[in-house]
């Protein structure tokens, strides 16, 4: 028995199966991974055809399955692509369909919405919602939310921490309709077409969107007409109810208590001297839970805040990691849990003033603070933190024949590392937790744009240390070939977002330079930016760290702060580089029994250095890593004298 | 460079109304089933899950929902449109 008194799906007789899904488990199980299937498929696809870099390179989009008014918009099935868009999904269905009128739509709509304070996210992510319909009733909504290039406002591309209000911000379309009976409406397209810049690629995109509408409904006809719109219409109940039930046990699991947790962001664009805090205080009594995130800060005075959508996006696919990963995510997954959303805060942002962009600078670190908060109840199932920001870089200009480009999260921190966990090491090279994006490939960037990608490699002793090591911080250089404007939004560089757990240590925070050419011009010289060479930083331009002053290399023990927002627009010449680190990823576990061999295999990759080996690990080795990586030997009894000379300290 | 010390912006709650025991008996909650508690354990507030904002009163020892009212779809945001008259 569940603990409303209900019988457990599992444990329904075939006769109770039937009257609450209208099927058989068998048919249930079928329509649910055909649900998936059917999303999967128009996902694919759209990757096959898109044009715009953020679609084809990056998977900026999510496809979902909702199901008809009767079942409140339930959510039955989501995509295995962009994790942020899943949780706001429900309500941008459900806040659409009802706002412009459900009695209005008809077959052969497409309707659309981008309004972060209705639908989540921000305003280049824009919802297509297409209702399927069945004996002239809609019987399911399938959805296609797709980041579109530029939805106009102050910054090409939009990506900038320094937008300061809606009107800033971008165009804001209210659920209107885009397609009916499937015919274009003029008077949609221009409206986005008049505002947004780079119509030639957002034009196709858009239509392949559509025609991916096209292909859910076909597909979901087709199951319909196979099994019948009852058994459709349970398998939509049986795919929510599934991880609902889940996770309503997984709750269950943990002891009963009060459980607090946060994350601090470092400044808005206005200035540097408020912080932004995240608090959450988790109740957890039986089955159900509440987070309450009373106490956060008020919203920012620029564009780093989200929306309360994707606060609860956070929490539900933080929940997932920690307590219930086996299942699918969908609108279920909320069933025990209540999310209490202060108004107007850095995570509840209201208009016009709480200006809502780059979004997960915001909701990434909910995600941070529930792990944060549940680590006490999960014990060894703990997470430890990944990257955290995206420290996202938007650059444009034009090119010498006056074709204007313009490069979105290609050339900053994007990708980076994740956290250790009980299972092993974590890899380096990821989408924040709260993603699930792929990397563009260094041929599509210098290909399509004026770019050179100079680097793209592991920062060595960046990873949080433990019995599994967390991920290296990423470090990437990018060398723009014509004058260009950039905007950075490093909003995480202060401390560590990468917090280690079950005594693992922390990832070490990152940095950003522009490293101008008058002072290494890479390709006069005809090598590398350095790594090391004092000189670099010395005469570099800082954009975010904590840095020495007078040296300006990092230093995250001593540093001084450096704020992303001293130039509301980096301004570079030819041959410029942006250098940035990404913070690193969390440890899991006591770094002093991990083996010594593992460590002797991270000193050989250059995860570790034989210092670090030594200090951090106790591991003595011996040998060059650089030039000799397989000649390295492990001293036994100076690691087992060190060892215990640690393991005394440490207790 | 930060030349200021930096703190944190101010925090927001999200304010707990209290519920007197006339409301809780329309509602049609029974104190006797809530041994111990008084009207003053209960509290009302507004919170986002499965299927959107709603209102709901608790009993704040146990989280037990004694009644939940779907809200407006936005909850408490208001949007810059809000309140004009467009017909």
């Amino acid at each position: 028995m569940t603990d409303n008194g209900e019988t457990r799906i599992r444990d329904l007789s075939d006769a109770e199966f039937h009257a609450r899904y209208s099927c058989d488990r068998y048919t249930a199980t079928v329509l649910s991974n055909r649900m998936r299937y059917i999303v999967e498929h128009m996902c694919t696809n759209l990757l096959h055809h898109a044009f715009s870099g953020i679609l084809r390179d990056w998977y900026d989009f999510a496809a979902t399955i909702s199901g008809p008014k009767s079942t409140n918009y339930s959510m039955s099935t989501v995509s295995n692509s962009l994790v942020l868009f899943s949780g706001a999904m429900e309500h941008a269905v459900r806040n659409a369909v009802e706002e412009f009128g459900i009695d209005k739509l008809r077959q052969g709509d497409v309707l659309m919405v981008n309004d972060p304070y209705r639908a989540g996210n921000h305003v280049n992510d824009i919802c297509f919602i297409r209702p399927v319909f069945h004996d002239g009733e809609i019987v399911t909504f399938v959805a296609l939310r797709a980041h579109q290039l530029d939805m106009g406002g102050v910054v090409p591309a939009g990506f900038s921490a320094v937008k300061k209000d809606v009107y800033e911000n971008g165009l804001v379309i209210p659920p209107m309709l885009i397609y009916r009976d499937d015919e274009p409406i003029d008077h949609g397209f221009h409206l986005i077409f008049d505002n947004a810049r780079y119509a030639a690629l957002l034009l196709p995109d858009m239509i392949t969107i559509y025609q991916n509408l096209l292909l859910g409904e076909r597909l979901m006809r087709e199951s319909i007409e196979r099994y019948g719109v009852e058994a459709w219409l349970g398998g939509i109940r049986y795919s929510v109810d599934v991880p609902a039930e889940s996770m309503a046990e997984a709750i269950a699991a943990i002891p009963d208590g009060v459980y607090t947790g946060g994350d601090l962001v470092d400044a808005d664009g206005i200035d540097d001297t408020r912080e932004y805090e995240i608090k959450v205080t988790i109740t957890k009594i039986g089955s159900h839970m509440e987070l309450d995130f009373s106490g956060t800060s008020e919203q920012a005075r620029t564009s780093i805040n989200c929306g309360m959508f994707d606060t609860l996006t956070a929490v539900g696919i933080a929940l997932k990691y920690m307590l219930d990963p086996t299942t699918p995510f969908n609108s279920g997954v909320y069933r025990n849990v209540d999310v209490v959303v202060p108004p107007g805060t850095l995570i509840g942002a209201t208009p016009p003033d709480g200006a809502v962009f780059i979004y997960w600078e915001a909701s990434q670190p909910v995600l941070l603070s529930v792990f944060r908060a549940l680590q006490a109840a999960v014990g060894e199932d703990a997470v430890a933190g990944d990257y955290g920001s995206l420290s996202i870089h938007n650059g444009h200009g034009v090119t010498e024949d006056g074709t204007p480009w313009v490069t979105v999260a290609q050339c900053g921190g994007e990708h980076g590392p994740w956290g250790a966990t009980k299972h092993g090491d974590a890899d380096s090279y990821n989408a924040i937790y709260l993603a699930n994006n792929l990397d563009p490939a260094t041929e599509a960037i210098e290909s399509d744009l004026p770019i050179v990608v100079l680097r793209k490699e592991y920062v060595i002793d960046s990873a949080g240390i433990g019995y599994h090591r967390g991920g290296a911080a990423a470090l990437r250089d990018s060398m723009f070939l014509t004058p260009a404007n950039h905007t950075s939004s490093p909003v995480h560089t202060k401390r560590s977002s990468g917090t280690g757990v079950v005594g693992g240590g922390d990832g070490r925070p990152g940095a950003v330079w522009l490293l101008p050419a008058e002072h290494y011009d890479v390709a006069e010289r005809k090598d590398l930016v350095p790594l090391e060479d004092p000189e670099v930083y010395r005469t570099s331009t800082p954009i975010s760290g904590l840095l020495d002053p007078e040296t300006k290399a990092p230093d995250p023990e001593k540093g001084e702060y450096f704020w992303f927002g001293t130039q509301p627009l980096w301004r570079t010449q030819p041959r410029d580089v942006f250098r940035y680190i990404t913070n690193g990823g969390g440890g899991w576990g006591n770094p002093l029994e991990r083996e010594p061999e593992r460590v002797l295999r991270d000193v050989r990759d250059e995860y570790f250095s034989i210092e670090a080996a030594a200090r951090d690990f106790g591991v003595v080795i011996s040998g060059d890593p650089h030039t000799d990586p397989e000649g390295l030997v492990v001293d036994e009894e100076a690691t087992r004298r060190r060892r215990a000379d640690l393991l005394t300290r440490q207790a | 460079m930060s030349e200021a010390r930096s703190a944190p912006a101010p925090g927001i709650d999200v304010e707990r109304e209290s519920v007197t025991a006339d409301e809780l008996a329309e509602l049609g909650v029974d104190l006797a089933d809530h041994p111990g508690s008084t009207a003053a354990d209960f509290k009302r507030y507004p919170v986002l899950s499965e299927g959107g904002w709603y209102v709901v009163v608790k009993h704040q020892p146990t989280l037990t929902t004694v009644d939940k009212r779907k809200w407006t779809l936005l909850g408490p945001v208001k949007l810059v449109s809000e309140g004009l008259h467009f017909s």
